[in-house]
């Protein structure tokens, strides 16, 4: 079972780019990023628009492996800008790290 | 009629046949060997002449018809092309400009008959069959006459929705007395529950006052409402409609926004019946709501689950500032939205209703109206958390898909279920003071399984059939397997009934928006218009016709008839003093020759259809070697 934070997107706002409520799932993103398999980035962008806050601690070691090489911000065709989505995960996840449970 | 003497001159068969066989641009030709079919068709019996063309239905290839009737070549036509509801008239016509009879022609179907299900020798020959069979039928055309028969310059529109009102107004606007019947004391229809719409956001309201302004100040159009159609009879040009105005009271109806009231106060002391004298009918009987079963999402087991419709009205009557929506005095802040209840419902996963339906068909509209109620909402009460559970996203039309677009850009979450798995409504018992939660195995999160707490759940309810089983059985309309009314053909008379005369208006055919409903009761309203404008209609021929030389007056052809009027016995003068006879009402006769089939002499027969005219085509088909002499 998957956990709703309702406001998470609200929370996040706070460590940058909130565009993820645009994304429409088409997994562009997932299929021209040349490091990640798994369906990074999508999967992050997707837990953080139905607010899945645990899932997204539960999850970070994807964000690490990313070179912010832009090729998926470059790509995506709703403009989501899901580079600077994956920064603004990497600093949410670097200020909630010790207080999650999971990790 | 047809002068008797001309037929009996005509009795003689054709020696001066001419036929034309079309390559249709390959679409015949790649199957069918055409020059083959013309060699065999030259030597059939009374052929004068066989020719061929690459697009017969072009000018080039009316050309050599008319040619050929004006030179006195021929004065029998066999065209042998596609089917005949594409181009029998193209010909017909072209034999009229020739100042030839449009009805000494016939038609043989090689294309969807022929070429387009079968191949190589096989459809070669069944070409020269289907040929074959046509000369001999053309050798006994006799020249007709179009039945005329008068038409009012009168319509009468059923149903007093959006459709209605719009039809109303076209048809008065082209000059033709109208009468509108709405059985509800009011205006509008399903519209008027409506609070603003998709895409722009007008009023519905405003909508339904202009087009209820335009009714009724118009002095052509006399608006009955509280009243329904009891009774229906007559032909095309010439219905009787017994029309019954009811004294039920304003209350039994449900007032909603937008409602227009005509003659607030001409409440009736007793009911009353009128009989409307009326040219054609315009079908606007509208749509209801599909209303979900007990348990179904959750519905009437939590107060707090809505149809589209109920949503709809509560949020017009909201007056609640903040950034959170209020409803009844509670905060809604999160609140799922169901996508396709009642709608696409699938044979095993959904279940039927107590007659063993299930609405399979797309409800069209839903998808934009709820995508509209959650921008109002977001846009409104930014700090209410909305998710949209949808099985597909289906805005299709000018300025829709920016519904969707708005709505994600609203901050709108979308969750997406399959059709056997479909999401769970049930009482939240995590703690929270949300009232509800809904479960989802949700496609875009990979199928995990979520529950979403919320305080308000609405279910985007589509649309089904109105119950207008009276009018069905009474005007014997054509209903399809979703119970909507049918039209003539999906593409090509798409507002067309089969009853000649009837048209249809708006969602009484399918679930449309009402952009698509004013559409489709402009074009009803037109075709109506130029059915009567003339004052006259011209019916094929294709009636029985009894000769009354041999009609024995023994009834059995009236006992037989399939269209009631059609067929009627009469004392007729004769040399042995009065004696019963069968006559035609040409106007009512279908053609279905079930009285040919019935009488015991002979003396009633199809015009254009006749017993010969059968015998020689079945005779051309069997006979091999007839083509060899």
């Amino acid at each position: 079972m998957t956990k709703i934070t309702p406001d998470f997107a609200e929370e996040l706002k706070k460590y940058g780019d909130d565009t993820a409520l645009i994304c429409f799932n088409c997994g562009t993103c997932v299929a021209i990023c040349p490091l990640v398999s798994e369906s990074f980035p999508r999967r992050l962008i997707r837990y953080i628009q139905i607010g899945a806050r645990d899932r997204i601690l539960e999850n970070a070691d994807d964000l690490w492996k990313c070179l912010h090489c832009g090729l998926c911000t470059q790509t995506c065709p709703r403009a989501a800008d899901p580079g600077e989505v994956i920064l603004s995960l990497k600093r949410f996840t670097v200020a909630n790290w010790r207080k999650s449970y999971n990790v | 009629m047809t002068d008797p003497k001309k037929m009996k001159k005509n009795k003689e068969k054709s020696e001066k046949i001419g036929v034309y066989i079309c390559y249709c641009g390959g679409n015949i030709s790649d199957h069918v060997d055409v020059e083959k079919v013309r060699e065999a068709a030259e030597k059939f019996p009374g052929v004068a002449v066989a020719r061929t063309n690459s697009f017969m239905c072009s000018d080039p290839g009316q050309e050599l018809i008319i040619e050929d009737l004006k030179n006195g070549v021929v004065d029998r036509v066999v065209v042998a092309s596609c089917a005949p509801s594409l181009h029998e008239n193209t010909f017909r016509s072209a034999i009229t400009r020739a100042g030839a009879n449009p009805y000494i022609y016939d038609h043989a179907n090689i294309r969807e008959q022929v070429s387009w299900v079968l191949h190589g020798d096989k459809a070669t020959y069944k070409a020269e069959k289907l040929v074959a069979a046509a000369t001999g039928k053309a050798g006994l055309l006799e020249p007709l006459d179009p039945i005329r028969v008068n038409a009012r310059k009168h319509a009468t529109v059923i149903g007093g929705g959006i459709a209605g009102l719009k039809a109303a107004r076209v048809l008065a606007d082209r000059g033709l007395e109208v009468v509108l019947i709405e059985k509800t004391p009011f205006l509008g229809g399903n519209a008027a529950g409506l609070d603003t719409v998709a895409p722009l956001g007008e009023q519905c309201s405003a909508l339904i006052a202009e087009l209820a302004k335009g009714v009724l100040e118009h002095t052509a159009i006399t608006v009955l409402t509280r009243s329904e159609v009891v009774g229906f009879n007559g032909y095309v040009g010439n219905y009787n409609l017994q029309v019954k105005t009811t004294l039920s009271s304003s209350s039994a109806f449900d007032k909603a926004a937008g409602h227009v009231v005509p003659f607030e106060g001409d409440n009736a002391d007793t009911p009353t019946e009128q009989n409307v004298k009326t040219g054609a009918v315009v079908l606007a009987t509208g749509f209801r709501s599909y209303q979900p079963k007990t348990g179904e999402y959750g519905f009437d087991d939590h107060r707090e689950v809505l149809t589209l419709p109920e949503f709809i009205k509560q949020l017009s009557e909201v007056n609640c500032s903040g950034d959170i929506l209020e409803l009844n005095g509670r905060k809604i802040r999160a609140m799922a939205v169901i996508h396709c209840v009642g709608s696409r419902q699938i044979p095993g996963i959904h279940e039927e209703d107590e007659n063993g339906y299930l609405n399979e068909y797309c409800s069209r509209t839903c998808c934009s109206s709820i995508l509209h109620a959650a921008n109002t909402v977001k846009e409104q009460f930014p700090k209410t958390n909305i998710y949209d559970l949808y099985r597909d996203i289906r805005t299709y039309g000018r300025g829709q898909e920016e519904l969707y677009d708005r709505a994600a850009r609203n901050r709108v979450v979308f969750l997406r279920f399959e059709a056997g798995n479909s999401p769970t409504v049930s009482a939240n018992d995590d703690g929270s003071d949300y009232a509800l939660k809904v479960t989802i195995e949700d496609g875009l999160t990979f199928s995990e399984e979520i529950e979403v707490p919320v305080d308000l759940v609405v279910l985007a309810t589509g649309m089904e059939a109105g119950d207008v089983s009276d009018l069905v059985s009474m005007m014997k309309l054509p209903v399809g397997t979703d119970k909507f009314l049918q039209e003539v053909h999906p593409k090509l008379a798409p507002v067309e009934m089969s009853v000649s005369g009837i048209f249809l208006a708006g969602t009484a055919q399918a679930p449309m928006n009402i952009s698509e409903a004013c559409n489709g009761a402009a074009a009803a309203a037109v075709k109506t218009a130029s059915l009567l404008s003339k004052g006259y209609l011209e019916l094929d021929p294709y009636v029985a016709a009894v000769d009354q030389d041999l009609c024995r007056g023994t009834g059995a052809c009236v006992d037989a008839c399939l269209a009631d009027g059609a067929l009627e016995m009469i004392d007729a003068e004769t040399e042995n003093g009065t004696e019963k006879k069968a006559r035609v009402v040409p106007a009512l006769c279908l053609g279905c020759g079930a009285c040919v089939a019935v009488c015991p002499t002979g003396a009633i027969d199809l015009k254009g259809w006749s017993l010969k005219q059968y015998e020689a085509m079945v005779d051309m088909i069997v006979a091999d070697e007839l083509i060899d002499i």
